[in-house]
């Protein structure tokens, strides 16, 4: 399975099982893209790491 | 093990008072613990109470620390929520991972190794138990068990230093004018302060900002000399390893003898490793969204991240908001949902993975 990442337009080779949520790595341009849906696919920029207080 | 089961594991742990420096007894309560639900339990040479279930080409370690920060807090149920001082830190990520363990070892279809491992001190500046862990075990996987809520994943910490700054000089009459060796301390965490403010210019993000706490203050003197000390702790951003951290600090308080008490570097990872991916399909299963968390404290991971250099995070119930604070509890709800989660993610990892 391959998909073009929306950040570069680079190709990305995907696992068969992948799973609605997984964050992947663009190759190209180390874009982290979240998968947004399975069927049909699609991809997004990957959410924003969240900041938090303590351990 | 039932859920119900699991909880009145925790609440027995949380029972037992373990501030650092005296968790042996917390550690050989453990140890029966493990030993009768079938782990190769010991504890090893530093106090760390360890138990290892199942066999297999993989090693998981799950390190979690049985110490706590001081302060007595009433055990009680109000509620769906358990009280008691380590409940979210981080006597209820520990307590998921031995659950999960001793559930999958019943189940006899453990695919890996698993080896769960209470430290101790890690709330004290010298980690003692996560560096003998560190030379120990060369896993596949590293879960630390600390709070990030059972749908959060702590990807990166920030780094730490903690140092005693002393001055000292001749001690002369209060009505001559000059500053005292309190008074020099003062200015010298003012010089602090502001260095760091300094620092911080254009650094919107609390991860990537000096952060200085003042934790404690002494002075005295012997009737000719004078001293005054600052315990002082500054959080790292990734940029300021702690060789440097020490630098900076020193230029700040000039005459000041600068002495490290402990100290770790920041530590982040990727989110794309097969144990994340793993993370995200079951908390997804679950019916959660995945968060990833930087946070601005410390842990363990800080110790052994960057010399085993394996996928690794930190994962655990409970809202890292009650750290240290009278109001510690965890919802038990949280507990047991983490606990669903870990088992789905151990199965996935022991099994073997994509890359």
């Amino acid at each position: 399975m391959t998909a073009v990442c929306p950040e570069c337009e680079g190709p990305i080779r995907l696992a068969e099982d992948l799973m609605e949520g997984e964050i992947i790595p663009c190759g190209d341009c180390g874009a982290e893209l979240e998968v947004l849906s399975v069927t049909p696919l699609k991809l997004g920029l990957a959410p924003e790491v969240q900041e938090d207080w303590g351990e | 093990m039932t859920d119900s089961e699991a909880l009145q594991l925790l609440e027995a742990m949380i029972r037992i008072p373990s501030p650092s420096g005296q968790e042996a007894e917390l550690a050989d309560f453990l140890v029966h613990r493990m030993a009768d639900w079938g782990f190769r339990a010991f504890i090893d040479e530093v106090g760390n109470a360890v138990g290892e279930v199942g066999v297999g080409p993989r090693t998981v370690v799950l390190l979690g620390h049985m110490d706590t920060v001081p302060g007595e807090i009433p055990v009680r149920y109000e509620g769906n929520r358990l009280y008691g001082r380590g409940a979210v830190d981080a006597k209820g990520p520990l307590a998921a991972f031995i659950v999960t363990a001793a559930r999958l070892a019943r189940r006899g279809d453990l695919p890996c190794r698993l080896v769960v491992v209470g430290c101790v001190e890690e709330e004290a500046p010298s980690s003692r138990g996560a560096f003998f862990v560190r030379e120990r075990y060369r896993p596949d996987f590293c879960i630390v068990g600390e709070p990030s809520g059972w749908d959060g994943l702590t990807i990166g910490y920030k780094g730490s230093l903690q140092a005693v700054i002393r001055i000292e000089g001749p001690i002369g009459h209060s009505a001559h004018g000059r500053a005292t060796a309190a008074e020099r301390a003062c200015d010298a965490w003012v010089r602090i302060r502001s260095g760091a403010e300094a620092f911080n210019t254009a650094r919107p993000r609390a991860f990537d900002r000096l952060l200085p706490a003042l934790t404690g203050l002494r002075s005295g003197g012997d009737g000719l000399t004078e001293w005054a000390e600052l315990d002082v702790h500054l959080r790292l951003p990734p940029d300021l390893s702690p060789a440097s951290a020490e630098a900076w600090l020193q230029e700040q308080v000039g005459e000041g003898r600068v002495t490290v008490r402990g100290a770790v570097p920041a530590w982040v990872g990727s989110r794309t490793t097969p144990l994340h991916r793993a993370f995200a399909r079951a908390i997804r299963r679950a019916g959660g969204m995945p968060r990833y968390l930087l946070k601005t404290g410390t842990s363990d991971l800080n110790v052994v991240a960057p010399a085993w250099q394996c996928p690794a995070l930190a994962y655990g119930p409970g809202d890292a908001a009650f750290d240290h604070t009278p109001e510690e509890h965890i919802v038990i709800e949280e507990f047991w949902r983490s606990l669903r989660v870990l088992g789905e993610v151990l199965q996935e990892i022991g099994h073997g993975v994509r890359p």
